[in-house]
């Protein structure tokens, strides 16, 4: 089998063998439910633009999936598979290092993905949030998604192997994910934050994941920090993050594992 | 050809201190070579060197014909290597990381055929994390031997066993035809599963041979044991005469017990550390 056949298909099954257990189903079913009871609690709530909480808190989730699934799930998986040993076993096997690189990557996107359906299909069923409906409105969507993950998942590499363990890196990362959820505009919108919050915010990927993704499904930029859209200046954050991500992650993994 | 393992003078060093000074090694195809030493000696980081994973200072190093520094995929593919404390995978059912590892391989065992010779069977569908300790580590030698490797690496494989466990586990290994480099702390697993040992002290191979020519080398003493007495002797006959004309005829209760491989390596270390 190719090596990218044999990482796509490592992916599908660490993807997999994730979904069917039972204390990362319970995790990953409290993050629905929690999503759910905002949205019936204050769903109605008018968020700005025109737009109410549910289509805003909605939006926000699934920009909230793309930067946690970088920062946080992506380095406590590494972490794991290091002190599990999984990356030495894989190091030792042929072609091991592409196929885990792989098989992470295609597990990453899916957890991405269905998170960010199952999100979207709640919305719509309960709040009505409707999908984009121009072409423009699917194209700014596919590109935020994509460069939001690319801004974050190099920088969870890095702290991933950083980290000792899977819990250090979750002790190291939770509070400060926490943080900029709720600075960066994203569950809480932004205009009703104090001015140095909102500058903080700016510097981080998340705040413009959600800008992009508000870009994707609304169409009155409102309730947004600038009453427009800035997608020019999105792209710049994240693009420039992403380059960091993909300067400095690949020297410091052979820092690390240089023996 | 049938020189599998060949290191000459081999030198490594952590910032200041040197773990090995000049180590000298060789393996013959099929041959299982024990590699013992107290801890800190150098045994993980020699085997470390001989698959590549880490970079000597000096010596010359070949594995299979090549130098593990340089080894590419297809020399990797002839290895296997089953290490301590491995707890990887631990969602996966069994028979999927064996397919799954396999696939890395051009010429792998059939899955029901390794779960068979295993004795894991039964366990196909068991995710890896609900296996017993015994259970475990026969999945982890599963997962050393799936790509058929010519060289197999096993470091400490029985440490946390029981007897039981470690009974199974070495039935398995020495079902197997392949050439093994094994370190182990266990002296008695040494002496049953290998041809021969070698003694890394002070960064160099001490001593290299059959478990019968490393106790005749060191001359660990000998313990002659009677009815009234006992005492360590380099020369049993001799004691054992003596004390027969003492009696003026049989020795009651008389035992004369030669060194095993722990004595003798444990009486190496210690006049190495003297």
């Amino acid at each position: 089998m190719n090596t990218m056949a044999l990482g796509i298909r490592r992916g599908l099954i660490e993807q997999n063998s994730i979904l069917r257990d039972r204390k990362e189903l319970g995790t990953n079913i409290a993050g629905l439910v929690m999503y759910l009871m905002l949205i019936l609690w204050i769903g109605r709530n008018p968020a700005g633009g025109g737009v109410d909480m549910t289509g805003f808190m909605t939006v926000g989730f699934v920009a909230f999936t793309v930067f946690s699934a970088g920062v946080m799930t992506l380095p406590m998986l590494i972490a794991a598979d290091r002190e599990e040993g999984a990356l030495l076993r894989l190091r030792m096997l042929p072609r091991g290092v592409p196929v885990y690189i792989t098989g992470r990557t295609v597990s990453l996107t899916l957890h991405i993905a269905v998170h960010s359906a199952l999100m979207l299909a709640i919305g719509g069923a309960i709040g009505g949030v409707a999908l984009p409906s121009s072409l423009y409105g699917w194209a700014t969507l596919i590109w935020v998604l994509g460069l939001g993950a690319l801004s974050v998942i190099p920088l969870g590499a890095m702290i991933g192997v950083m980290l000792p363990t899977a819990k250090a890196a979750a002790a190291a990362v939770g509070l400060p994910t926490m943080l900029l959820m709720i600075a960066s505009g994203v569950m809480i919108p932004m205009t009703m934050m104090p001015a140095p919050v909102q500058w903080i915010a700016q510097i981080f990927p998340l705040y413009w994941q959600g800008h992009g993704l508000r870009a994707a499904f609304f169409d009155s930029p409102g309730g947004e920090l600038h009453k427009t859209w800035e997608l020019g200046t999105a792209a710049m954050v994240m693009g420039a993050w992403a380059a960091a991500g993909m300067v400095l992650a690949p020297w410091l993994l052979r820092r690390v594992t240089r023996k | 050809m049938d020189t599998v393992i060949s290191v000459r003078g081999l030198r490594m060093s952590y910032g200041e201190r040197q773990v090995l000074r000049g180590l000298d090694l060789d393996l013959r195809r099929g041959e299982t070579v024990a590699l013992l030493g107290p801890n800190g000696a150098g045994k993980t980081t020699t085997i470390e060197i001989l698959q590549g994973l880490r970079t000597r200072a000096a010596g010359d190093v070949e594995v299979l014909g090549e130098d593990p520094a340089r080894g590419a995929d297809a020399w990797r593919a002839r290895l296997g290597t089953v290490l301590q404390d491995w707890h990887d995978h631990p969602r996966w059912q069994v028979r999927t990381l064996l397919d799954h590892v396999a696939a890395h391989y051009p010429a792998p065992w059939d899955t029901d055929e390794l779960l068979r010779t295993l004795g894991l069977e039964g366990h196909a569908t068991a995710r890896v994390r609900e296996l017993s300790g015994g259970q475990r580590r026969r999945l982890d030698v599963g997962l050393g031997i799936v790509g058929r490797p010519e060289l197999l690496f096993l470091d400490e494989p029985t440490t946390g066993f029981d007897p039981e466990a470690r009974r199974e586990f070495h039935e398995l290994i020495e079902s197997l035809d392949i050439t093994i480099l094994l370190t182990t702390h266990d002296l008695a697993e040494a002496e049953r599963l290998a041809d021969r040992v070698a003694v890394l002290l002070d960064g160099r191979i001490a001593i290299f041979g059959t478990p019968k020519e490393v106790a005749a080398a060191v001359q660990a003493p000998s313990l002659v044991r009677w009815r009234d007495g006992c005492e360590r002797t380099d020369d049993p006959s001799g004691l054992a005469w003596r004390l027969h004309q003492r009696y003026g005829g049989p020795v009651p209760e008389l035992e004369i017990r030669r060194p095993t491989l722990e004595e003798s390596y444990l009486n190496l270390v210690e006049r190495s550390a003297a």
